[in-house]
């Protein structure tokens, strides 16, 4: 993949001013901008490439909340169960969508940017100004990351009715990392199938998609999901893998660093490495075989960060 | 460290719940640690309490201790304890010079009740009598904020380790836990299902002294010994209560039951100078402080936390105050801190006193009032 193409690949920043901003883009590492149109002619002198961008396309883009956690005091808990706003279950349900995070807050940009990333959307970010610094940093981690483009890795399938309740179960999904995969028909290939409106998950159920996806977890059991999480509530994984080898991505919706996070991947894996956004490529720590499972620990989680382990053993 | 997983699977079986027809929830311990052979905890003095009370350790009007009476009531409850006629031969039945021991101090109900300063101090002092140097003596919370705080180091000798598992309570720092030994639990759907324990208490203590107050607690009924080694050395337990519902009755004795926590307990010492009647286990404000005046001492934390049940729910009743036994959801306002802290006849959780009792059933120590032994000592 060229240079070029792999840019593409990622999040684009949606600026509107002049050109003479040019140098605080550079310095902050930012090199795929899009533009006004009216603009696109002096971003080009000013050496970028932009992509012209005007208001008629951004009003067909789908617009993302901005990813981190909420207070919640009636629904939520800062320590035992955040309020979790995040977008993979729309990229998951319409990758081939485009997105934009409209008017970011003021510290959210790095993240959103390594959200559509993960995920693979396609995603203009409109940030504050005072993040240009950290998303500069977070873009160029992503352009460094080792290429891996695999499928999504699935521990049941969910049939897709197109509807909105379906949606909020599918969030809920996301933000309980159980892994799913949208389907037209149930698919005999995996144990777990969950269609809305049927005697098993009737569609009163959808209007309490929490406890639908706790009921959901608890019928595919802790001990057969891919992935486990433990010393945060506020992280969000996506897997994907073949034969050959597992990705993780990483997303902490928290705000704050994690120091210590510890891993679960069901089956025993060899080694693995993972790469840290603000600490770069790390080794796995205290790595462990138990019960049928890989566990380790990262040092230290900033808003993403990627793991690659081998094949099952 | 070899990887030899001690693995148990409980229920809550052998007891019979308050509420009959809630399902307790699965427990699973992982450990690697095998116990020793007589385990500090219930220790070589099942059902026995030292209860040492005295008129002046504590002025009620500025809440101040006497440093003086303090070690005096040490020195009695020690000896009363073992045996012994001093307090140096009383210590050195627990300690030896070679040993690494942790302070399991109360840092929770500042600024009015918290591990009292003259206690942990006259503590140290007996280590080092026995000849533990003061690099070898933990002061140990699970925050490092609230060890912050109530600030121990300018009233213990200098070297001695003060040290916390977090920086606060943010569930965002995991380093200072041990990722192979927890217990696991889903509670209420958590995605996060481990409680770990400290590494301090695994990896390098040898010994504990467990020094918890004489509290009330929202969830618990009360908080004494047991809830103050449990909770206080393990992570993520914030998620056994909310909503209304709280699952301490099985987890706080289980994990309390934990090896090497069970083992390297060997020495329950509860300030009760002062104390809390509700709101516990903070103490933010000094409506509901009150002086009980008394130091417990012994090695079996059930014993001493039925004791303490007794005390909290006996204060309330003078106070007017529904007991900690009460279940009524007519007293019940779920998760509303602010009226809990405003009128003690609200509760804001299902209390669960019955955690005692069950801690009992794990063998960790007697709760039958009958069986317990209780010296009164005055000083």
């Amino acid at each position: 993949m060229t240079l070029l193409l792999w840019l593409a690949t990622l999040p684009c920043l949606y600026w509107t001013q002049g050109a003479d901003s040019a140098p605080s883009l550079k310095a902050a590492g930012i090199e795929r901008v899009c533009v006004p149109p009216a603009r696109g002619e002096e971003w080009r002198k000013a050496g970028f490439a932009p992509v012209a961008l005007g208001e008629a396309d951004l009003a067909v883009r789908d617009a993302l909340l901005p990813p981190g956690i909420k207070a919640r005091a009636d629904r939520a808990s800062a320590t035992r169960s955040p309020w979790v706003d995040a977008n993979g279950w729309r990229f998951l349900r319409h990758p081939d969508g485009q997105y934009v995070y409209d008017d970011l807050p003021a510290g959210r940009a790095a993240l959103a940017a390594a959200e559509a990333y993960a995920y693979g959307a396609d995603a203009v970010l409109k940030i504050d100004p005072a993040d240009l610094e950290s998303l500069g940093r977070m873009m160029t981690f992503l352009v460094r990351l080792p290429a891996n483009e695999l499928p999504d890795v699935a521990d049941l399938a969910v049939v897709d009715d197109g509807s909105g309740p379906l949606g909020e179960v599918l969030n809920l999904l996301v933000r309980r990392n159980l892994f799913f995969r949208t389907v037209k028909a149930p698919d005999p290939s995996f144990r777990l199938n969950v269609k809305l409106g049927t005697r098993e998950y009737p569609m009163k159920e959808a209007g309490e998609p929490s406890a639908l996806a706790l009921k959901i977890r608890r019928q595919l059991t802790d001990e057969a999901r891919t992935l486990r999480i433990f010393g945060s509530e506020a992280v969000i994984a996506r897997v994907t893998g073949d034969a050959a080898r597992l990705r993780l991505h990483l997303l902490n919706y928290g705000g704050r660093d994690i120091e210590g996070l510890r891993i679960r991947i069901r089956g025993e894996r060899p080694g693995g490495e993972a790469h840290m956004a603000g600490t770069g490529r790390v080794a796995l720590q205290e790595r462990t075989v138990i019960d049928g499972g890989t566990e380790f620990t990262l040092p230290r989680l900033g808003s993403y960060g990627v793991v690659d382990v081998p094949p099952v053993k | 460290m070899d990887r030899r997983s001690f693995v148990r699977l409980m229920a809550a079986a052998p007891f019979v719940p308050a509420v009959p027809d809630e399902a307790a929830p699965k427990l699973r311990i992982v450990t690697s640690y095998p116990p020793a052979a007589r385990p500090g905890m219930p220790g070589p003095h099942p059902g026995r309490v030292i209860a040492v009370k005295s008129e002046k350790c504590v002025d009620t009007v500025t809440s101040a201790a006497n440093a003086a009476v303090v070690r005096e009531m040490m020195t009695r409850g020690m000896c009363a304890l073992t045996g012994d006629r001093t307090a140096p031969e009383a210590w050195r039945r627990f300690f030896v010079p070679a040993d690494v021991v942790g302070l399991k101090v109360n840092c929770g109900g500042h600024p009015w009740v918290v591990s009292a300063y003259e206690i942990v101090a006259e503590v140290i002092r007996q280590l080092m009598g026995v000849g533990i140097p003061p690099t070898q003596i933990y002061i140990y919370e699970r925050f490092q904020n609230q060890m912050d705080t109530v600030n121990y180091a300018p009233h213990v000798p200098e070297g001695v380790q003060i040290v916390a598992a977090e920086t606060a309570n943010r569930r965002a720092d995991n380093r200072g836990y041990d990722p192979a030994t927890y217990v696991e639990a889903d509670l209420f759907g958590e995605e996060d299902t481990r409680s770990n324990m400290m590494r301090l208490v695994s990896q390098r203590l040898t010994k504990i002294i467990n020094i918890p107050n004489v509290k009330d607690h929202g969830a618990t009924g009360a908080t004494g010994c047991l809830k103050n080694i449990a909770y206080g050395s393990f992570s993520n337990v914030a998620r056994t209560h909310h909503n209304g519902k709280s699952h301490t009755l099985s987890f706080v004795g289980t994990l309390a039951s934990v090896e090497p926590l069970r083992s390297r307990t060997v020495l329950q010492i509860m300030d009760g100078l002062r104390g809390v009647w509700h709101a516990g286990p903070f103490a933010h404000t000094r409506r509901y402080v009150f002086y009980p005046k008394k130091i417990f001492f012994g090695t079996d934390p059930v014993a001493i936390d039925r004791l303490l049940l007794d005390i909290i729910d006996e204060k309330r009743k003078a106070e007017g105050a529904i007991s900690i036994y009460d279940r009524s959801p007519r007293y019940l306002k779920v998760d509303d801190g602010a009226a809990r802290d405003a009128d003690p006849n609200v509760n804001i959780i299902i209390r669960e006193p019955g955690h005692v009792e069950y801690a009992a059933k794990l063998g960790l120590g007697v709760a039958d009032l009958a069986q317990i032994k209780v010296q009164d000592i005055e000083v």
